[in-house]
């Protein structure tokens, strides 16, 4: 690694848009103090240090017009990574969910199945939104590789590039080999098969955690035309919806399932009792909340900043 | 545009703070980040680390106290503004008063460039003010 290219990645604590007016300079100002030498670690810290500083510099009340258009960014980015939690807890969910409807009486079904209904197309509606994000910012990205800004991102897209890559074979394995089982081995009667699913849904956890890393990673070094930048907060807004809609929905699904057919959560025999309070309910419902914090937050900063910029 | 403090060099510090440093140097010319770091080290003995040293060349641009000049973007030179310069001349006129009045008590001779390095000679008894 060169030397312009070692003093730019010490200065990736800092928030983009102070790297755009003062980067540059730091970057000389490195270069002409330490030459070829390593930076010493008091450096180091007062690069991280500092590049902290401006972050919540940028936070203040005193937040400018570049530092409104990072607030959207950032605020963006932190509903994208809910939403990626979510889709995690969600598919955890749906899993959990299969079925609900064989062991339910006939005129119990319509409130859960409206529920249910709900969760899924908010699902599908928050799926599209975070795609049209993707695409939206796809020009922004193109510029930016032409412009050699596949260095800093190497590493993050690399990676999500393999994770899911591994994912992607396991997925096509693990769906074969399903073709040659019976519908009981399919169900973890066949331990091998159990075990690989739990791989397979290790890998998927992981190509969406890697895939989020690798976004947020070249978001950072986008420069998004201000069009563009308030098309992704309305975008993050509406993603955030999505997922109080799909919230809610689960509630609703599960507190019905839990009054009309609670043995669903336990053995699935119709009449016996059963706890409405089941732990993977519990650990994507909590997933899912947490998430959805995580996401108003962000949302709730990209509407301050949009509504600041308007006023602009 | 930059944002004004009403007063601005109440926003500078104390008398050994990055932003005091920064525009007593830049009080006798431009200079670029690296020129700045090396004539405070010298003239205060305070080795600035190159984040506090930008963190503080942001602050002051943001107060309007300096200013970049046009030149090579990479070490492109700053100078201090005329309300850099009243800021700064506050805060040494309050140093200098504060200084004048230990100096005093101490029976010292303080010269304005002691004050701004916090290099005060030792006591000396035998020189009265």
């Amino acid at each position: 690694m060169n030397g312009h290219r070692r003093f730019e990645r010490s200065l990736r604590w800092y928030p983009m848009d102070w790297r755009d007016r003062y980067g540059d300079e730091l970057v000389a100002l490195l270069e002409d103090t330490y030459g070829d030498q390593p930076l010493p670690r008091r450096c180091r810290l007062s690069l991280v240090r500092a590049g902290a500083g401006e972050w919540l510099n940028g936070s203040g009340a005193e937040r400018d017009r570049d530092g409104r258009r990072q607030q959207v960014r950032s605020g963006s980015l932190l509903v994208l990574c809910a939403w990626s939690v979510f889709v995690v807890a969600g598919a955890g969910f749906a899993k959990f969910a299969e079925h609900w409807d064989a062991v339910t009486p006939s005129a119990d079904r319509r409130l859960p199945a409206a529920a249910l209904g709900a969760v899924q197309g908010a699902a599908l509606a928050g799926a599209v939104v975070v795609l049209v994000g993707a695409a939206a910012s796809l020009p922004a990205f193109v510029r930016s590789m032409r412009q050699g800004g596949w260095s800093p991102i190497r590493r993050p897209v690399l990676r999500a590039v393999t994770v899911t890559s591994v994912t992607v074979v396991l997925t096509v394995g693990l769906v074969a080999w399903a073709h040659h089982l019976g519908p009981q081995q399919r169900q973890g009667a066949q331990w091998a098969y159990a075990g690989a699913g739990a791989f397979w849904a290790l890998a998927v956890v992981a190509s969406i955690a890697t895939c989020a890393a690798a976004a947020v990673a070249a978001t950072r070094y986008l420069h998004l035309p201000l069009r563009v930048l308030r098309l992704e907060g309305a975008l993050a807004v509406m993603a955030t919806v999505a997922m109080v809609a799909i919230l809610a929905g689960t509630l609703v699904w599960w507190g019905a399932l839990a009054a009309s057919a609670p043995w669903f959560f336990g053995s699935g025999v119709v009449g016996s009792s059963a706890s409405p309070v089941p732990p993977a309910l519990i650990l994507s419902g909590s997933l899912m909340a947490l998430a959805l914090v995580a996401a108003v937050l962000g949302a709730g900063r990209v509407a301050r900043s949009l509504t600041r910029m308007s006023a602009d | 545009m930059p944002r004004r403090a009403s007063r601005p060099d109440k926003a500078l510090g104390r008398t050994n703070e990055p932003a005091v440093l920064i525009l007593t140097s830049l009080a006798s010319g431009p200079k670029h980040g690296y020129a700045l770091a090396k004539d405070i080290e010298e003239f205060a003995g305070v080795t600035l680390g190159p984040g506090t040293l930008y963190g503080a060349i942001t602050r002051l641009e943001e107060r309007g106290l300096i200013e970049a000049t046009a030149g090579d973007s990479r070490r492109r030179p700053y100078r201090i503004t005329a309300d850099g310069r009243a800021a700064l001349a506050v805060v040494v006129r309050d140093m200098r008063a504060i200084a004048d009045e230990g100096a005093a008590r101490l029976r010292l001779r303080v010269l304005a460039r002691d004050i701004i390095t916090g290099h005060l000679p030792a006591p000396s008894f035998g020189r009265a003010r």
